[in-house]
């Protein structure tokens, strides 16, 4: 019982966590209709926040806990790249896929600048990172704003509003709906829970920090996941715990198979390509839509015959 | 009083012209302040960029981002954001590799001259087919799942990363490197430069003329295959159907659907033609300068796929704009990166390790430049009014 | 007179490539009234009322409620000033239920709130209106009639001063448009105004109190009640081309002879995009030199049905037969190769390459099968269609996104109509365009039928153009298929009849 107990919070929890804040940021983001191919670069400078966040305490005498302050300071510093997307893109009719993808690469660098310094100026990040047991709360925080989240797109207004802007923003205007100001809220909470998930990369899985990180590309299975799963969060629960398995059991994989290392890596890529491709082809799609302007630059006042 | 964003009446004259130039300087600003708060005085930043644009080693990059970069823009005329040209290059060198270091590996330092260029040839053509199937395997998972090109591209570059890592651990690592995890060198009767010999005059003008002279001079066989490529490119999209078909189904595909064409083919078809320039572009990098792939892949290409998108941009999807486009990136990110290897900024590092701040800095360049182009867009179709 | 509710004065708006929208415009609307403003497709009318409802900014001009000038921003803006404007197409969100769409507009309903109380208001206004939909449904699910019932429902919820229909009732049948009257003659009762736009002027003439007309951005007339006649709005609306705009048949119906069967569709069954059954059990036999017409409110399964015949869309059960070859689902290439013009709902998004230019754009259709496209034949068919339907201005390298609404469809039209060999299949082929247009086109689809032996098979919502061009026409209600029916000796109200739900 207690070798699985502790294979489960070492190895399982932590990944899950990571990647379902990732992908339920991405989620709720995305619903209000902004294709968000930035996500890579967010979660990477989630990580890099978070590395300085967690020593600022240390270094300023705050009484805030290291782990705490990280996630704080990436949270933070997440919103206000989702602020930045959202408005930018719903100001100007440009296209979604440069503009994320732009910033995509921006934020690695950034992400490194951050990261780089704080680890050169620093050392190892192991003390201020979440302690073991953290990760059973930290699961229980994840699996309840998922929980509250799904209601929240449901059930109230709002969530309808956000909906509807993801669905057809000339609409939404007409019935009444502030596109600006929900394509920003929407744009801010996705971001900052991506920008959490990639605190806990740092602070509650790894500990440890590289700048080599930036080429793992978690940030695109998570993406894959978000569009298989529906960007439902609960449906996202079991995707992301599979995931979660399939990165962090690599090194078990391939002991178990007798694969070499770099297959293993390969298995979580072919399981996200093989999601999509499933999605796109079976009634997945049609029940699990997204948004219909996903992606589309929206004009105001564009004239139709 | 509030700000409106209007339809221009009619496109703004040289929009796309004034639209890069000021990607370019944003994106150029926004890296001087990046440098400028990390404490480096940003005259030195600017002044090694700027004098990056005569230096004589931003031809090889040139050359190379010429090519890739009309590689993209057969795909982005189609409205296919083919992202994946590293992959693509990477299963172009990992067949290239097979064929000069396993099935015709040689210790001979010259070989008879039709050996070496049926190789060489073969090789090509190879790599040419390798990037197109890898990027026809993209356009099929587009074209008949529908699955957004993207992501799809952006994971094919993984997989072709750890496929790489995986052969080039195994079955391609190289008899004659102690240790390390690489390929054995290209053996020479295979090598595609031209070994150029020139002498330092101390004069800073002339050692600039004849270092170009030089750089050419040693990818002249590149410079060839470039003069190919522009031509094809130019003929494939102005005068042929197929060209046709894809300017239209990168501007209105439900329109070529109506029209009775097949419009998957049209995707496959459009993106096999991007990865096989963009093989193309790998055997040439390989034979001419790269000569042997080393473990971990990612960096064996230095982003040139990813930075070709830039150029593809810059040159407003013209096929004359290209070679203008790819000198200024490559000037541009070369800078960037001279600029990490400043005494000023190596200062700013109180330790040595400065592998992780080359890498940064070339990324901040390439994502401003590409950030302030994608948002400057609107420039060109759109204005802003105060209205009271 | 009391004083008007709202005004509008000296509004000016201009579109990109030069068009003048509005020049000048000046209109009062008092409380209590009908307001209707008349004019033909592209006259301005809509222009104004998206100005009035926050959609559009005027270049110049101002807006006067309630004897104070005010500033509209933004629809929420306009709604919170009492001004709720409902459109021909609805503007509820498919994928969201009916009460979350009524919940977008009232601001009485917090952002935190669920849908409890909106349940409760849409029940009572429900019942007053007689509405009977599930307020849980989501509105995918819901005819257009249904649909627009559900915006006069918000209306009413919203409490609006002001009720504009921009065209909202007018591809409705008569009846289904009285059941609308009522509701609005109580709003009339309340001392609100209500702003109806059309350009058919018996739908005008039915209620207004006062009518605007609009021709080519300007307001050229200002009639009431009393003084309005057919003969003067036409002229008023159309000017000097009053004369070449007719509704008229051009002959009578199959006074010219007809050949054999060309496309024949047998028990065609056909799914929509919600996997609903949009055609059902449809058979239909259109013959060489015949045009046949199908009526039927927008929804029926009209797109369906042409879309399933060229081949965009796929065939559940039925075959499809162009000149004896079976071409069921077997792609848009083998219909098209066979000689099947196409002239699509909303050519402006599929059946041009805005960025392109006019012959790109021919010679995509015409040079399909050369591997080298023979630009100097593509050069001069495009100058011939140029010239034959008079497309402004004459250059075919202009690229299409800088042409008039008007001439890129008469590029679609013509390039079509030319193309076409054996049929041609349309769907609302002169939306969206002035009545000189609309007229020049209906010709020349009767004289191509009739000089090419081409089989017309065409949808229109506009019951008017369905009569005056059909040889035989057929009502479209719910995916099934009523007829034959004689265009002339059958009478309107029936065909009207058969059209309602």
């Amino acid at each position: 019982m207690i070798p699985q107990l502790d294979y489960i919070i070492d190895k399982i929890l932590p990944a899950f966590v990571t990647f379902y804040l990732v992908s339920l940021g991405h989620s709720i983001f995305e619903k209000s209709g902004i294709l968000n191919l930035a996500i890579d670069g967010v979660f990477f400078t989630g990580t890099g926040a978070a590395l300085l966040g967690a020593i600022l305490p240390i270094i300023y005498n705050i009484p805030i806990s290291p782990p705490v302050m990280g996630v704080l300071v990436a949270t933070l510093i997440a919103a206000i790249l989702g602020l930045f997307m959202s408005s930018v893109l719903t100001f100007l009719p440009i296209s979604h896929g440069a503009v994320g993808l732009s910033l995509q690469f921006f934020s690695y660098g950034v992400g490194i600048m951050l990261g780089y310094y704080v680890r050169l100026a620093y050392g190892t990040i192991y003390g201020v990172s979440f302690a073991r047991e953290d990760v059973l709360y930290l699961s229980i925080i994840s699996l309840v704003i998922g929980v509250v989240l799904h209601l929240f797109i449901e059930r109230t207004k709002i969530g309808a509003a956000i909906r509807a802007v993801g669905e057809n923003p000339h609409s939404a205007a007409a019935l009444g709906v502030r596109v600006m100001a929900i394509r920003i809220v929407a744009g801010m909470l996705g971001f900052a829970l991506i920008g959490f998930g990639g605190a806990l990369f740092i602070l509650s899985w790894q500990r440890s920090w590289d700048v080599k990180l930036f080429t793992l590309g978690y940030g695109w299975l998570a993406f894959a996941t978000a569009l298989a799963a529906g960007r439902h969060p609960i449906v996202l629960i079991p995707v992301s715990l599979l995931f979660g398995g399939l990165v962090n059991s690599q090194t078990d994989i391939q002991s178990r198979l007798g694969i070499p290392a770099d297959v293993a890596k390969l298995i979580p890529f072919l399981a996200a390509l093989a999601l999509m491709l499933i999605y796109s082809t079976t009634r997945l799609r049609r029940i699990f839509a997204s948004p219909s302007s996903l992606g589309k630059p929206y004009y105001k006042e564009e004239k139709s015959i | 009083m509030r700000i409106v964003l209007v339809r221009r009446k009619k496109p703004l004259k040289y929009g796309g012209l004034v639209v890069a130039l000021l990607s370019l300087l944003s994106g150029i600003f926004v890296f001087t302040i990046f440098a400028w708060l990390i404490g480096v005085n940003p005259y030195p930043v600017v002044e090694t960029i700027v004098t990056t644009f005569i230096f004589p080693g931003v031809v090889k990059d040139f050359i190379i981002l010429t090519l890739l970069g009309y590689a993209l823009l057969i795909a982005f005329k189609g409205a296919l954001w083919n992202i994946g040209a590293e992959g693509q290059m990477h299963m172009a060198f990992l067949v290239s590799i097979y064929i000069t270091l396993i099935v015709f590996f040689t210790t001979e330092k010259s070989l008879p001259l039709y050996i070496s260029i049926g190789v060489i040839l073969l090789s090509i053509v190879a790599a040419v087919a390798a990037g197109a199937l890898w990027g026809g395997l993209a356009g099929v998972i587009k074209a008949y799942a529908g699955v957004d090109e993207v992501p799809v591209t952006l994971i094919l570059n993984y997989i072709a990363y750890f496929i790489g890592d995986i052969l080039v651990y195994g079955p391609f690592r190289g008899k004659y490197v102690y240790g390390y995890a690489r390929t054995d060198l290209i053996p020479d009767p295979y090598k595609l430069s031209i070994p150029v010999q020139r002498q330092l005059s101390g004069n800073a003008l002339i050692d600039t003329v004849t270092g170009y002279m030089a750089e050419f001079a040693t990818y002249a066989v590149w410079l060839v295959a470039l003069i190919l490529v522009l031509i094809f490119t130019y003929w494939l999209l102005n005068k042929s159907n197929i060209g046709l078909r894809i300017k239209i189904l990168g501007s209105n595909p439900d329109y070529l659907v109506s029209l009775g064409y097949d419009v998957r083919k049209t995707m496959v078809l459009t993106f096999m033609l991007s990865g096989a320039i963009a093989g193309l572009t790998a055997a040439l990098y390989y034979h001419g300068s790269l000569y042997r792939i080393e473990y971990p892949l990612e960096y064996n290409t230095a982003s040139y796929g990813y930075l070709a998108i830039l150029v593809a941009w810059l040159s407003m999807l013209d096929v004359y704009l290209v070679p203008l486009s790819a000198y200024i990136v490559s000037a541009v990110i070369l800078g960037s990166q001279r600029v990490s290897s400043l005494p000023s900024v190596r200062e700013a590092f109180t330790r040595l390790q400065l592998g992780g701040a080359e890498m940064a800095f070339k990324l901040l360049m390439f994502g401003s430049i590409l950030l302030a182009y994608s948002i400057l867009r609107f420039i060109q179709d759109y204005e802003l009014k105060v209205v009271s | 007179m009391s004083s008007p509710l709202l005004s509008v004065a000296n509004i000016t708006k201009t579109f990109p490539g030069g068009v003048i929208a509005l020049d000048e415009v000046s209109m009062d609307f008092h409380p209590g009234e009908f307001t209707v403003i008349l004019g033909e497709n592209g006259a301005g009318k809509s222009t104004l009322v998206k100005i009035m409802y926050g959609i559009y900014t005027p270049d110049k001009g101002s807006i006067i409620l309630k004897g104070r000038e005010v500033e509209i921003k933004s629809s929420l803006d306009a709604i919170k000033k009492g001004i709720v404007m409902v459109s021909q197409i609805p503007q509820l969100i498919d994928r969201l239920t009916v009460v979350e769409n009524i919940s977008l507009s009232l601001t009485r309903i917090g952002m935190f709130e669920t849908m409890t109380r909106v349940r409760r208001f849409f029940k009572e206004v429900g019942e007053k209106i007689g509405i009977k939909v599930n307020p849980d449904a989501k509105v995918w699910s819901l005819t257009y009639t249904q649909k627009q019932l559900i915006e006069i429902t918000r209306a009413i919820l919203l409490d609006a001063m002001v009720l504009i229909l921009d065209e909202a009732l007018t591809y409705l049948p008569m009846e289904e448009r009285r059941k609308f009257y009522v509701y609005l003659n109580e709003f009339k009762e309340k001392g609100r105004s209500v702003i109806l736009i059309t350009h058919k002027i018996p739908e005008a003439l039915e209620i207004a109190d006062k009518i605007y007309v609009l021709r080519r951005g300007k307001l050229v007339g200002a009639l009431d009640k009393a003084s309005a006649n057919i003969d003067k709005i036409r002229d008023l609306m159309f000017g000097e081309a009053a004369k070449t705009i007719t509704y008229e048949r051009f002959t009578k119906p199959y006074e010219t002879p007809v050949g054999d069967i060309v496309l024949n569709i047998r028990n065609l069954v056909v799914e929509g995009d919600y996997g609903e059954i949009a055609v059902n059990n449809v058979s239909l036999g259109v013959r060489a030199g015949e045009i046949i017409g199908i009526a039927g409110v927008v929804g029926n399964g009209q797109r369906e049905l042409l879309e399933a015949i060229v081949g965009l869309r796929r065939v559940r059960e039925g075959r499809v037969v162009i000149d004896n070859h079976d071409v069921t689902n077997k792609g848009v290439k083998l219909t098209r190769e066979s000689g099947v013009g196409f002239i699509p709902d909303q050519p402006l998004r599929y059946a041009v390459s805005a960025d392109n230019n006019i012959v790109e754009n021919v010679a995509a259709l015409f040079s399909r099968k050369n591997f080298v496209v023979n630009w100097k034949s593509m050069r001069e068919l495009s100058e011939k269609l140029i010239n034959e339907y008079g497309i402004y201005p004459p250059r075919p390298e202009m690229h299409v996104k800088l042409l008039s609404g008007g001439n890129i469809m008469k590029t679609v039209v013509s390039r079509e109509l030319e193309y076409a060999s054996k049929a041609l299949v349309a769907y609302n082929p002169t939306r969206g365009l002035d009545e000189a247009t609309s007229t020049f086109v209906r010709r020349k689809m009767k004289e191509k039928a009739v000089n090419s032996k081409l089989a017309v098979l065409f949808a229109s919502e506009d019951l008017d153009e369905v009569l005056q061009l059909s040889d035989s026409l057929y009502v479209m209600n719910r995916g099934v298929l009523y007829g034959p029916f004689d265009p002339v000796s059958t009478p309107r109200s029936k065909i009207e009849e058969l059209m309602v739900v």
